[in-house]
């Protein structure tokens, strides 16, 4: 069908060059109709395209718009790099919140245990500017002793922390050092995470 | 004329078409969405401030910082930790706003180019009394290294009760010696223990301060191998 539409674009074109010195002349004019009627009338297929404006694009163009397309799903699929995934933020409608980059290979990031113990309660949670002060993002896990223990990811550097029990009630490490709370003056640990 | 003319415009309508489908197929599409769900497992959160002219405060506040060029993500943590922490719906706002006042000083601080890491650590080390001259001199130090952990253990000295300018001082001098992240680290953490099992905190900084600058080469390799590359 593009071959058809090749075949009356270079009919016209052929006879308009042959009659740019005078465009005004009938004979060219007459040229240029008799070269259009006498190139192939257009396919049924051809027609239904038109009648929905459907695209004309050029083999090598649907080629390079392929190529782009399937670079974007690998992309999407991690087979190619992305930088834009890297970003330590997902960033939507709403304010973002931080996240552990998905490509971040941790290297730096330093496995660190928290424990506490608190036998009658149903449920801690570690909170943390390491992980915005999520309650939902770090759940400690009871053992029989009734020892509560979660192990997370942290970059190297100095974190405040706290646990927070039955979903309402925060509490400090006993265990670590007090963090001044100057903003809510709330009871906060403190860690020191080494570097590697 | 006339007939090339609306040939070149129906092309031109046509690959805007066949471009605009492209994206919407199956292929494109989950690379236009990928960004979001491959971050994962945290989702982006909604303040849960109950009192709506109190979240909406607070999210203007953070529009506002944001319009400053400040980075959103210690913004929302400082409102999200004021709501974990169950703190008045005012005081969050007021403690959202001391946070991007103290980002905006840090930035000034440690120019040229601070990272969020470094603004985040430059303005807890504000907000524990550390002066912005400080700042300036640990940034000096290190210029083309990143600060976080100089500046996180001069805050957490600073915090057990090392004298600021004590702190500063031991703190650069293994900055210049080309201490590493990790012995300043290592130092900071050894303070930390020291304090917590009773030993005076200046007398615990000179103590772990000399422990470290017997690991590290004389001032004048150290001169000769002072970092030049660019930080992370």
């Amino acid at each position: 069908m593009t071959d058809e539409r090749d075949v009356v674009i270079e009919a016209v074109r052929g006879t308009l060059r042959a009659s740019v010195a005078d465009e005004a002349d009938p004979r060219a004019v007459a040229r240029i109709l008799s070269a259009a009627w006498a190139a192939p009338a257009p396919s049924r297929w051809r027609r239904w395209l038109d009648a929905w404006h459907l695209p004309v694009v050029s083999r090598v163009g649907a080629a390079v718009v392929a190529v782009i397309a399937l670079a974007a799903g690998f992309v999407a699929r991690g087979v190619l790099p992305n930088r834009a995934v890297a970003e330590p933020m997902a960033v939507t409608g709403e304010f973002p919140v931080p996240v552990v980059p998905a490509s971040d290979p941790r290297s730096s990031a330093v496995s660190t245990q928290f424990v506490f113990e608190a036998p009658a309660a149903q449920s801690v949670a570690l909170v943390g500017d390491f992980n915005a002060w999520v309650p939902t993002a770090a759940p400690l896990v009871r053992l029989p002793s009734g020892v509560w223990t979660v192990t997370v990811p942290l970059m190297p550097g100095r974190h405040v922390y706290a646990f927070l029990v039955d979903g309402a009630r925060l509490e400090a490490d006993p265990r670590a050092s007090a963090a001044a709370d100057a903003d809510y003056g709330r009871p906060s640990s403190v860690v020191m995470v080494p570097g590697r | 004329m006339s007939i090339a003319l609306r040939l070149v415009r129906s092309s031109i309508r046509g690959a805007t078409l066949a471009v605009g489908l492209l994206l919407a197929s199956p292929i494109v599409a989950p690379a236009l969405g990928a960004q979001a769900p491959t971050v994962s497992p945290a989702q982006p959160v909604r303040l849960a401030i109950p009192d709506a002219k109190t979240r909406q405060a607070v999210e203007r506040e953070i529009a506002r910082a944001v319009g400053r060029g400040l980075p959103p993500a210690p913004l929302v943590a400082k409102a999200m930790e004021g709501v974990t922490k169950q703190a008045a719906p005012d005081r969050i706002r007021s403690a959202v706003a001391s946070q991007a006042q103290r980002l905006e000083q840090a930035r000034g601080l440690l120019a040229p180019t601070p990272s969020e890491a470094e603004l985040v650590s430059g303005a807890e080390a504000l907000a524990a009394g550390i002066p912005g001259a400080m700042l300036k001199q640990v940034r000096a130090a290190w210029p083309a290294q990143s600060v976080v952990m100089p500046l996180d253990v001069l805050t957490e000295l600073v915090a057990r009760g090392v004298p600021p300018k004590q702190a500063l001082e031991r703190v650069v001098t293994l900055m210049r010696r080309g201490a590493t992240a990790g012995q300043i680290a290592g130092l900071g953490a050894a303070v930390q223990a020291d304090v917590a099992a009773g030993l005076a905190p200046d007398a615990a900084l000179e103590v772990r301060a000399r422990g470290v600058m017997s690991l590290l080469p004389s001032p004048a390799a150290a001169a000769a191998l002072a970092p030049s590359g660019r930080r992370p």
